[in-house]
């Protein structure tokens, strides 16, 4: 046995490495830096929480924190209602072209986002699709201008951006949900709602925190979606840190932001495990004890 | 079309809960149930009982309201049941898997059909504590289905199906995950339960055993048809069919032709020459036919009407099993002797005619032995 366990660490320390080399140690760094400040063009290695006072001060900074975690809330949370029909369908309706559609699901993922970020503004500018359609239909006389550059639009192209991850999480706690049960409770004499929300929801609900912890991180992460199509709201947390780092030269006030954020992050996802792992149900179906 | 069952007048008779008529399911190209007509009493304990792929299973799933028939009627105390979903059938289901809700308690699994209901709080606790204690489960109210062992499992779908009240309990293959001894003690508290809950219980099996153990009525079904249906005493000495009567207590039987036939008896040409014995009613002169003698009937005696060749002997503790080649077929009979006879020698057998059965249909003769050697 001992042996067995120290050939799993050797196996397992080169992967470790990478790790550490690679992700650790450039977060380590720049959290060391969030501490220092900056002298005209020079870093100041004289630690202090000043950066981090700063932007706990900076209704500016807090306020794109708070806009980041809302946008990742509000798209985890439309991915999951759109995502759920599609992840049941997959799961428990399609039986001999299951491979063919996870593909096209995530068929849009290979095009790269400045692709798909494009081919939403020619659906959603003045001149694009929905516009002319609307137009065509007379229900509006001009084109509606908010329908593209607006938080509407980030949002739109967000949640279809990240609508796979939700799905991929989804079908995976679908494929696992017995049909028996669903039996069994019809059996008992539950309707369609009690059946989901006493059996499905709690049965299913490991693929949607996993689900939504993938599109909550990537949301808040996305900066480019705000910037092509959020218009004058297209500024965000991030490329808030990416202007600190380049232009403003100040990498301590950038690394403070952005330990910040990764602290927050890090709570909420701490907070919604613990939730999962301690619930009866969480640990049922998580099949821990 | 059907009269009233309360018009029967007064002849005592059981009275029906539940009535199949021409009760048929196909899926695609195959015809599942093809058919079928049954009536189940009001407290009785009912087995189908059959090979798998017989069509049993699809019959529960029917009268639960898992499928709709492709055929037929089903009428549940004189009403309709085409149309009423499963939630809205009094009818229960203790399912092969238990299908116990992973993520519940054991009380949470047993009181989610009342409490699905709308019943109150007081209520559901009280009558979950009653199922609990009805199956000796508790001390386990608190535990989550995987915590518990197969029987125990087992105990809890149960509970679950008969907190509810139904009216019709169906049971599908309930034991076949448990082991012998487990079976046994199940099967004792099934009957039990049934006795004292005055409930119907429809039990699918394919086993034999279990459905003679458990019944006060037995359907036996093969090929989506209903072979023969009544008491166990009923079937095992008087099996309708050549199929009953091999898939039942593993009978020898002697395909022949019929050669004459009286009132209940009928005289059949078998290959060790022509018997006279009790016969299944219909039969007529030239119909395939098979004398029937169980394992018990036969007895070795010198100079008996079926000169045999002893191929086996297994020691089964209480007496010998012997198979024999005999009349061209494999024959099983129990010996109670203090010692088995040699392999290869020669065993006569004889029987009381008035022990043997004629049974309809014909004998499939890959159960015959092939006899060359």
């Amino acid at each position: 046995m001992a042996a067995t366990a120290d050939r799993g660490f050797r196996l397992a320390a080169p992967v470790a490495t990478v790790l550490i080399v690679g992700c650790v140690l450039p977060l380590a760094v720049l959290f060391v830096y969030s501490f220092f400040r900056v002298d005209f063009v020079a870093i100041v290695h004289d630690p202090s929480f000043k950066n981090y006072v700063r932007v706990a001060n900076s209704p500016t900074y807090r306020g794109l924190i708070g806009q980041a975690i809302l946008s990742g809330g509000i798209v985890a949370a439309v991915t999951a209602v759109i995502g759920y029909p599609v992840a049941w369908a997959i799961a428990k309706r399609v039986v001999f072209a299951k491979s063919a559609c996870l593909t096209l699901l995530l068929i849009p993922l290979y095009t790269g986002d400045l692709v798909r970020i494009f081919a939403w503004r020619v659906v959603l500018g003045a001149e694009g699709v929905v516009n002319s359609f609307l137009m065509w239909t007379g229900l509006v006389r001009e084109p509606i201008r908010a329908l593209l550059f607006s938080p509407f639009a980030t949002h739109v192209v967000l949640t279809y951006d990240y609508l796979p991850f939700m799905v991929m999480g989804l079908w995976l706690a679908f494929e696992s949900l017995d049909d028996r049960l669903l039996e069994a409770a019809r059996d008992l004499g539950a309707r369609e709602t009690a059946i989901f929300l006493r059996i499905v929801l709690p049965l299913t609900s490991p693929g949607l925190v996993a689900g939504a912890l993938m599109v909550f991180v990537l949301v808040v992460g996305d900066h480019l979606t705000p910037q092509l199509v959020g218009g004058s709201s297209g500024i965000t947390v991030i490329s808030a840190i990416n202007d600190l780092f380049g232009t403003a030269f100040d990498w301590p006030l950038g690394s403070a932001i952005a330990s910040s954020l990764l602290l927050i992050l890090g709570l909420m996802v701490t907070v919604a495990a613990l939730a999962v792992a301690r619930s009866t149900w969480g640990r049922a179906v998580l099949g821990g004890e | 079309m059907v009269p009233a069952d309360g018009n029967d007048g007064d002849r005592p008779r059981a009275a029906v809960l539940l009535e199949a008529v021409g009760l048929a399911k196909t899926y695609g190209p195959v015809r599942a149930v093809r058919g079928v007509d049954f009536r189940l009493p009001v407290d009785a304990y009912v087995t189908l009982l059959g090979p798998s792929g017989c069509g049993k299973t699809s019959i529960l799933r029917m009268i639960g309201g898992f499928e709709a028939p492709s055929g037929g009627t089903l009428t549940l105390d004189g009403a309709d049941l085409s149309g009423v979903g499963p939630a809205d059938r009094p009818v229960n289901t203790v399912f092969q898997s238990y299908a116990l809700f992973p993520h519940m308690t054991v009380a949470d699994n047993v009181a989610f059909g009342l409490s699905v209901k709308g019943r109150d709080r007081a209520e559901i606790a009280t009558r979950t504590a009653r199922a609990l204690a009805l199956v000796r489960m508790s001390e386990m109210a608190d535990r989550r289905p995987n915590q518990l062992s197969g029987g125990q499992q087992q105990r809890v779908a149960l509970a679950r199906a008969i907190v509810n009240e139904p009216r019709l309990l169906l049971l599908d293959e309930p034991l076949s995950a448990l082991d012998r001894r487990m079976r046994k003690d199940m099967q004792i508290e099934l009957k039990d339960l049934q006795r004292r809950l005055g409930l119907t219980f429809v039990h699918v099996t394919h086993d034999q055993e279990e459905a003679f153990a458990l019944s006060d009525h037995v359907i036996v079904m093969n090929a989506g048809s209903i072979e023969q249906q009544g008491t166990p005493e009923e079937i095992y000495r008087r099996p309708a069919t050549t199929f009953v009567a091999d898939f039942i207590g593993g009978a020898n039987l002697f395909p022949g032709r019929i050669t004459a036939t009286a009132d209940g008896t009928a005289t059949v040409a078998t290959a060790f020459g022509e018997v006279a014995a009790a016969a299944v009613a219909g039969l007529s002169v030239g119909d395939s036919a098979a004398l029937c003698l169980r394992p018990e009937v036969l007895v070795p005696r010198p100079g008996g009407r079926i000169p045999g060749t002893v191929r086996h002997v297994v020691f089964q503790g209480a007496d010998w099993l012997v198979e024999l080649e005999a009349a061209g077929r494999i024959v099983a009979i129990r010996l109670d002797a203090e010692r088995g006879p040699e392999p290869g020698a020669a065993l006569d057998l004889d029987f009381e005619p008035a022990a043997a059965w004629i049974t309809a249909g014909t004998v499939d003769t890959e159960a015959a032995h092939g006899g060359n050697g």
